[in-house]
């Protein structure tokens, strides 16, 4: 007969520890990545915060005084190039987020078999440098070349004129020619998280939105649009951080009324070599964009980033 | 939206094709207003490519959908008053239970509908849970919100695409009861996928098996259950013994012979392609329920005018308010008994010889010119596509 041993009580049964090893292996795996960021981002910042409220010349030398003035001086002198670089990284964004959108929808759900090669297309410009691609758009923007020309007939370039964008019958070395150069470079950054979010959705959640009497407009509204809201959110930062840092579309497709916060700090630090004040450039840069986008994501009111 | 008069759910001749793939055969059928309707058959049978032409979800190849008698076939989803409970149930991930039960509501420019999904809630008696999100339910609680978010809009039919597959077995049983109440309740027509036919029998006052494309019969369940017309339901449905068999003598009772054996079936029990002339063949059918085991020794015992095979138990097994035999016999290898354990009689164990007997009333014909596993577990029959 089968019969069932009699269990000890509980109390009598030794409790079996979890192994010390087993409990160190998150810290283990953390290790690299800690180490890395030590080096390379957490010891340069407080090189940096040193730097930026120092005074002295290159020929004496540096001295930590705690010359916080350094900050509003160069927030005075160069606010403008701010205002700039929050203006044409806000609008590459938006320009993004439009072009962008409905590409990666329809990477998402249109594709189909398609779908790997259109999102292989998506990344190919990473195959070749930044700069070149950059570079490329001075040919393509090049005065007197085919799109300023067909631009130019259509009458467009009237109108972007008007507007301040352009300048006469000229692309390149306006406002223009860096936010089309800004959109083109951080389109991928957009598409990606946007195309992850999207593809994330339960295609059923479409065709119940139509059985409850949504039209596809509705459905998009209410449904699709808001559940791919952490895309549109991570996509945005990914855009929005680096183009308001950044120089080298400004520096090549731009002139000196064009230029960013980025460019100015670039020859802070390697032309006029006013090191104090490249860094606080830099520090006022990094809280400017850490306060929009603590607000923007509050306001978005994304639990999970992509 | 709903309508009292004419609301009945018509197919004709509706088809679907994919490619070269035929889901769904030229298919007529209606659902009378108000009743509950299951579409009964295994995976592939186009039992859901069914449903979803009549939510609009998926375009038929050829035919026309009626409501009562309007022609819906060429308006989308969400200009036709029926709604769909989900397989899985594709509930709003953001939105909360009372915006999800409200979503077909606002829809059709509803401002005040919090009476309204407060009575539904009711209803699906899931009254605190208002404020949830999907994930913060079970999966019971969530099937009970697809239904509340369906049934809100009062649509003239609401498609049940197996809202209950995802649920164990105990909760499946509870869900089958309440949906039941609901309808009842509701008065709408609720047209069900399945292909669990046990819910299908429990649930549905008219259910149609369909198999390969095609419906093979269409009924009330005791009806399909008792007088199955194909061997694919007769298996589908419960479970069938077939025995191969020839006519004998024909008239309003038939007899018939079986490797020896004579057996005798009421003429009324025979499908209508079944021959029944003398010297046909036909397939005799018995449910296992209906069979009574005799020890080979009270042989004498049986009482006259019973149909009567002997075999030996090839295998037993106790399932608790039965036990189900496998007996070997000449005249069919594997016949299925179920015995309810009332008396239990000590010497039937395998390898004992015993006397199956049934009343003759129990028994039905079938035409012998069909395969006879078509519709049991693993059959070709049950994917059959052309």
């Amino acid at each position: 007969m089968t019969t069932l041993a009699e269990t000890p009580p509980a109390a009598e049964l030794p409790l079996r520890k979890p192994l010390l090893r087993r409990k160190l292996v998150p810290y283990w795996l953390l290790l690299p990545g800690i180490i890395w960021l030590l080096i390379f981002f957490a010891l340069p910042m407080v090189y940096q915060a040193s730097t930026s409220v120092q005074t002295g010349s290159l020929e004496k030398g540096f001295q930590v005084t705690w010359h916080f003035q350094t900050y509003w001086d160069a927030f005075k002198e160069y606010y403008p190039q701010f205002i700039r670089s929050l203006l044409y990284a806000g609008t590459a964004t938006v320009l993004c987020l439009i072009l962008g959108y409905p590409l990666a929808y329809l990477i998402a759900f249109k594709a189909g078999r398609w779908r790997n090669v259109v999102l292989i297309l998506v990344i190919a410009p990473f195959f070749t440098s930044f700069l070149i691609r950059t570079l490329a758009w001075k040919t393509i923007l090049a005065d007197g070349g085919p799109v300023v020309h067909v631009l130019n007939t259509l009458h467009v370039l009237d109108v972007t004129s008007w507007l301040g964008w352009t300048e006469g019958s000229r692309v390149l070395a306006t406002p223009m020619a860096v936010v089309c150069g800004l959109t083109y470079n951080f389109l991928p950054f957009m598409i990606l998280p946007l195309y992850t979010s999207l593809e994330r959705i339960d295609g059923r959640l479409h065709e119940a939105a139509g059985d409850l009497y949504a039209t596809p407009a509705t459905t998009f509204r209410k449904v699709t649009f808001p559940l791919s809201m952490p895309g549109v959110v991570s996509g945005t930062l990914l855009t929005f951080i680096p183009a308001s840092g950044d120089y080298v579309n400004a520096e090549l497709l731009g002139s000196t009324d064009q230029k960013m916060v980025g460019n100015v700090i670039q020859s802070q630090f390697l032309r006029v070599l006013d090191y104090p004040t490249a860094a606080a450039l830099s520090f006022i840069l990094m809280a400017i964009v850490l306060v929009m986008v603590t607000v923007y994501i509050r306001r978005a009111g994304t639990e999970d980033l992509v | 939206m709903t309508d009292t008069s004419g609301g009945d759910v018509r197919l004709t001749g509706i088809s679907k094709t994919y490619g070269s793939f035929t889901a769904v055969h030229p298919l007529e059928l209606t659902v009378p207003q108000g009743s509950f309707f299951a579409l009964l058959g295994a995976s592939g049978c186009g039992k859901t490519t069914t449903l979803r032409m009549i939510a609009g979800l998926e375009d038929p190849t050829t035919g026309t959908v009626f409501l009562g008698d309007k022609d819906v076939t060429d308006l989308p989803p969400y200009k036709r008053p029926v709604n769909t409970v989900f397989q899985s149930y594709a509930l709003f991930p953001h939105l909360n239970v009372t915006e999800n039960i409200a979503f077909g509501l606002r829809r059709r420019g509803i401002k005040s509908v919090k009476k309204q999904v407060d009575d539904m809630l009711e209803l699906v008696q899931l009254g605190d849970f208002a404020h949830r999100k999907p994930h913060q339910l079970s999966g019971g609680q969530q099937q009970r919100v697809a239904v509340a978010r369906a049934l809100i809009n009062h649509p003239q039919v609401l498609l049940l695409d197996e809202p209950l597959g995802a649920l164990d077995l105990k909760l499946r049983r509870q869900m089958q009861l309440e949906l039941k109440r609901i309808q009842t309740e509701v008065g709408i027509t609720f047209i069900h996928v399945t292909h669990d036919q046990e819910e299908a029998m429990t649930m549905a006052d008219t259910v149609a098996v369909m198999n390969g494309g095609r419906v093979e019969q269409l009924g009330a369940p005791a009806d399909l259950y008792e007088n199955p017309n194909t061997t694919f339901v007769a298996n589908f449905l419960g479970t069938s013994n077939l025995i191969e068999a020839e006519v004998l003598e024909a008239g309003s009772d038939i007899t018939v012979t079986a490797s020896g054996a004579k057996l005798h079936l009421p003429a009324g029990r025979c499908s209508t392609s079944t021959p029944t002339r003398s010297g046909g063949k036909l397939l005799v059918g018995v449910r296992p329920e209906k069979i009574s085991l005799a020890h080979a020794d009270d042989a004498a015992k049986i009482p006259e005018g019973r149909n009567r095979i002997t075999g030996r138990i090839a295998d037993s097994s106790f399932i608790g308010v039965s036990t189900q035999y496998v007996i070997d016999s000449p005249v069919c290898p594997e016949l299925e008994v179920y015995a309810q354990n009332i008396e239990r009689d000590a010497r039937l164990v395998p390898g004992a010889e015993v006397v199956l007997h049934w009343n003759p009333e129990h028994t039905f014909g079938l035409d012998a010119a069909q395969s006879m596993l078509a519709g049991t577990v693993g059959s070709a029959g049950t994917e059959e596509a052309a």
